[in-house]
């Protein structure tokens, strides 16, 4: 008898207990797929310690990280903080707050404390009323000697025409000293991504190709006001510049007009590309960034197929293999016959690495790099 | 046994009510006003497609906040697809919301309004009858639908063709006054993108030159990387996909056949089998009625018969 009472409360219990445990064990099934990124600092498994050089600083969620020796500190909060770079002397950081009507340019410490304000682009009280009178700044950049600032800046604009040109202004002054220096195409975007070099800037042009397909090219300027000469073609829709530390090499993103992305390089003589070598064609990558001390590029590309950016290392030997030695028969030995023929070493097949695994960072912000 | 399928079900309920609630929607074609002054070319009814199992859709989007009273709602974006499961190819045709057309419900107007006048059905007739092509089914999203579907399936990766920049974006799903205008900008490039930032890429279309056929490339685009995300979705996903749509998204699509298309859609992985279509110049140029776009159904019809058969 109280066997059946037990038998009964036992069967009770499993049918209260199946149902609720299918439910929560079909939830534990799901594909993550929504899952948030997680923060840098909290991620595991933690970024793998690789010996990248320096320090790394890149943007996720709107503020700004750095990486050094594997570990990764958060320098500002999630405030809108974006398009780090770092002055000439790597003793400070210049990045973007961008807020939902304008964005500015910032100086911080290496901390990632605010050290001053370079421009004001939100709208006088006045003028709120029209959100037209707010402007953007992005991909700030500032010269070798430290006195200019370059960026992409939406002035002029001529009502819903807005387009980002490519400005310089005193790094120590305002906006209002600045000098347009590109003249960007209407509807397309515009002009972004300068990039400081010897005698000029690279930069990023949107612009309708021959097929009327809006395209990426990059352009080397030294001239205000002129664009300059295009350094890749409408149908390559590059952009993304990094030049190498030694100036001679450029990585870039093309994408051949397509939904994909190629981390290709070029040599570069100071006034054209060499020939394009694609270096990785099947990851959806951006941002390539050199690292200061030439060993290898690192960039920004999904874990998972369509999933939200990860950091990734391309060593060097990837992309720029040494010379594989061949070993040399010695003539003139005890063998007098026909010398034996070489044998090449096996070719070791360098990959990249997946650095981070579960954050989502901003892959529209360049990375920048300090050695 | 029966307590963990009612976990089961209890699990799968939402997805269920939605997929209730939401398919095999009742197509209603309004008659047409005796005013009727129908003069487009080729209107007779076409014939099904003549491809063992292919079939055509029509994807309608719409702002649906609070400027538009109940289903009165325009449509933003109006994608014809015809999918042919045997060939795994698909083509997309992206019809221009402005183009003045003979409307289903009678009289010319621009397209995006077939649907405020009479709902999906006169949406259907008015590209079937104008367009001389068969639709099988439609499916309408709203505008915080699709950007709560992007978000429920954790946002998606697109190289967004070039900086979309908008001063005068409409700021009605959010904002508390629908007339109200916000900054947008989407910078170009390979990137990840959350629903709000998604639906501001295809939805801009101040800053393009091409205006609404720039436009109808992204929102192609855009779809394309949905696509290729779903793929990574699995079947315990969809009470939280369901949670997310709910009430933004109709289709005439029986709940039978959408269990039957989606492992469907998940075979089709080849970009190179999607043809994607958009009317520019010459098949369509400007200078119509209130703003409207003109079509010439000269260049417009054999094309449509070429890819639609």
């Amino acid at each position: 008898m109280i066997s059946r009472i037990f038998l009964g409360a036992a069967l009770a219990l499993l049918v209260l207990i199946c149902g609720p445990v299918t439910y929560l064990y079909l939830g534990t099934k799901t594909s993550k797929v929504a899952e948030a990124p997680s923060k840098p600092t909290a991620a595991t498994p933690r970024a793998q310690a690789l010996s990248l050089p320096g320090t790394l600083y890149i943007a996720q969620s709107g503020a700004i990280y750095s990486l050094a020796a594997g570990r990764f500190h958060q320098l500002t909060p999630e405030a809108g903080w974006t398009m780090p770079s770092l002055s000439p002397d790597g003793t400070s950081i210049i990045a973007v707050k961008q807020m939902p009507f304008y964005s500015d340019v910032y100086v911080l410490n290496r901390f990632g404390t605010v050290v001053r304000k370079v421009t004001s682009n939100a709208a006088p009280p006045r003028l709120k009323y029209d959100p037209g009178f707010n402007h953007w700044s992005f991909y700030p950049r500032v010269s070798a000697d430290g006195k200019t600032l370059w960026m992409a800046y939406d002035k002029p604009k001529f009502g819903y025409d807005v387009v980002l040109s490519i400005w310089a202004m005193p790094f120590t002054g305002t906006v209002a000293q600045g000098k347009l220096w590109t003249n960007a195409a209407d509807y397309t975007g515009g002009d972004v991504q300068p990039v400081p070099v010897n005698g000029g800037i690279i930069y990023t042009k949107y612009d309708y190709g021959p097929n009327l397909k809006l395209d990426g090219r990059l352009w080397f300027t030294n001239r205000a006001y002129s664009a300059g000469k295009a350094l890749t073609s409408p149908a390559e829709d590059c952009r993304n510049p990094s030049v190498s530390p030694d100036g001679t090499q450029i990585a870039m993103i093309c994408t051949y007009e397509k939904q994909a992305s190629y981390l290709t390089i070029a040599s570069w003589n100071g006034s054209t590309l060499g020939p394009r070598k694609t270096i990785i064609s099947n990851q959806m990558v951006a941002q390539p960034t050199w690292a200061p001390d030439g060993s290898g590029i690192a960039y920004l590309a999904p874990g998972v197929p369509a999933g939200p950016f990860q950091l990734w290392w391309l060593p060097r030997a990837a992309y720029a293999p040494t010379p594989t030695p061949v070993p040399t028969p010695t003539p003139g030995g005890p063998h007098n016959g026909p010398l034996p023929t070489p044998t090449a070493l096996p070719v070791v097949v360098v990959k990249p690495v997946q650095v981070t695994t579960n954050n989502g960072f901003d892959a529209v912000s360049p990375l920048a790099w300090r050695g | 046994m029966l307590s963990s399928v009612a976990g089961g079900l209890a699990y799968f309920l939402p997805a269920a009510q939605l997929a209730l609630d939401s398919t095999g929607q009742v197509i209603r074609v309004p008659t047409p006003s005796p005013t009727d002054l129908f003069t487009s070319p080729l209107p007779q009814s076409p014939s099904a497609s003549p491809v063992t199992g292919a079939f055509t859709v029509l994807l309608l989007g719409s702002d649906d906040d609070s400027k538009f009273i109940g289903d009165h709602v325009l449509t933003q974006s109006m994608i014809l697809v015809r999918i042919v499961p045997s060939t795994k190819q698909v083509t997309m045709l992206s019809i221009p919301r402005d183009l003045y057309v003979h409307l289903s419900t009678g009289g010319f107007g621009k397209i995006d309004g077939a649907y405020s006048y009479g709902g999906p059905g006169a949406a259907m007739a008015t590209v079937s009858q104008d367009f001389d092509v068969h639709i099988d089914h439609y499916i309408w999203v709203g505008l915080l639908g699709l950007i709560k579907l992007i978000d429920a399936i954790g946002g998606i990766d697109v190289v967004t063709s070039h900086p979309v920049l908008d001063d005068y974006y409409p700021a009605d799903v959010y904002g508390g006054w629908p007339y109200d205008y916000e900054r947008v900008a989407v910078l170009g490039g390979p990137q990840h993108l959350d629903g709000i930032h998604a639906m501001q890429y295809v939805r801009s279309r101040h800053g393009d030159l091409q205006s609404d056929f720039g436009r109808s490339q992204r929102q192609q685009q855009v779809l394309m990387a949905i696509r290729q995300k779903a793929n990574q979705v699995s079947p315990e996903d969809l009470p939280a996909l369901s949670k997310a749509i709910g009430g933004e998204l109709k289709t005439s699509i029986g709940l039978s056949q959408v269990a039957a298309l989606l492992p469907l859609a998940a075979s089709f992985d080849n970009p190179d089998q999607i043809r994607q279509i958009v009317l520019l110049p010459p098949y369509t140029h400007g200078g119509g009625p209130g703003g409207s776009i003109n079509p010439d159904w000269g260049l417009i019809l054999p094309l449509v018969h070429t890819y639609f058969p």
